[in-house]
């Protein structure tokens, strides 16, 4: 069966990202990443919601960065290089990657400690740990923009990525698996 | 690259934070959330309460942070617990403002949250 979710960008609490099962790519490729997947179902790309508490950067080259969603802390880089790297210059047109490089830069300049950013990236790993290669960055300004994911993560994983049908073991045990926000928060 | 490492501020409230608390620990990473109720420019601590509860928070490393009594604010830091009188102080190293934050909501999803990440850490991922 199709996977649904593969290519979304799973909304996933830190804790749940950095849980995720890691295996080795059965890649004949000299490069292999590793695959990610979550009760069984192949992952591909996540977004997270924290405060940023560490930040790291190395103009021209890469901005690593934390994100803390009061749950665990998701390493998060975001590449810098794409006006100096041979590999890019190879693989894409000089005009695309002067737009690729002047949206980094601007998430680069964003993203500063204490401020809550929404992150979306391909998961990945580093040192053999979970992390984030950043697609997009948002900033975010409500002040409860951080309960209101803590909500979609635990809606979504009950009643979206724990029942996919075929593909996990069903929802959290002991929990309504077709319960709305308002219900939950209601108990 | 360095190692690139630092804790998760635990979500905790200001009632869970009495000393018999399991997050009442000297170094505990935490979050803590409320009303600024006095600020001291010389000692650069912060007073916050929510309802009858306070802490003590040291900003002395927080930068582009304004003070003003009466706004919520919202801390991650490490707790240090003074020895001579038991009394505990965050040291904060992050510090946001967070008016308009639905204090009420953040209670209830919080326990929410920890329901979820208990039930979740019982049944780990297969």
């Amino acid at each position: 069966m199709q996977n649904p979710v593969y290519n979304s960008y799973v909304k996933l609490l830190a804790f749940d990202l950095l849980s995720l099962t890691q295996t080795p790519s059965s890649s004949s490729s000299s490069v292999s990443e590793p695959t990610f997947s979550r009760r069984g179902i192949p992952l591909s790309r996540a977004e997270t919601l924290g405060t940023v508490t560490l930040r790291d950067h190395k103009p021209h080259k890469f901005l690593r960065f934390l994100i803390d969603d009061g749950t665990a802390s998701v390493p998060c880089i975001l590449w810098l290089n794409h006006m100096t790297s041979p590999y890019l210059a190879r693989r894409r047109r000089p005009d695309d990657l002067r737009l690729i490089a002047d949206s980094s830069a601007r998430f680069a300049a964003e993203v500063r400690v204490g401020v809550v950013a929404r992150v979306r990236g391909r998961i990945g790993c580093y040192n053999g740990k979970v992390q984030l290669t950043v697609s997009d960055v948002v900033v975010e300004r409500d002040p409860n923009a951080e309960i209101l994911h803590w909500l979609d993560c635990i809606n979504l994983a009950r009643n979206c990525y724990n029942v996919l049908p075929g593909l996990g073991p069903g929802p959290d045990p002991g929990l309504p698996p077709s319960s709305t926000r308002k219900e939950n928060l209601a108990e | 690259m360095a190692q690139f490492e630092i804790k998760s501020g635990a979500l905790v409230t200001l009632q869970e934070l009495n000393h018999s608390s399991p997050f009442f620990k000297q170094g505990a990473s935490l979050r803590v959330t409320g009303k600024l109720q006095e600020y001291t420019l010389e000692t650069a601590i912060a007073t916050i309460v929510d309802g009858s509860d306070f802490l003590k928070v040291n900003t002395e490393h927080l930068r582009d942070l304004t003070f003003k009594v009466g706004s919520i604010y919202q801390f991650i830091g490490e707790l240090q617990i003074r020895s001579e009188n038991n009394e505990g102080v965050l040291q904060a190293r992050v510090g946001r403002n967070v008016d308009g934050i639905d204090l009420n909501l953040y209670h209830q999803s919080l326990l929410l949250l920890r329901q979820f990440q208990a039930n979740h850490l019982n049944n780990p991922a297969s």
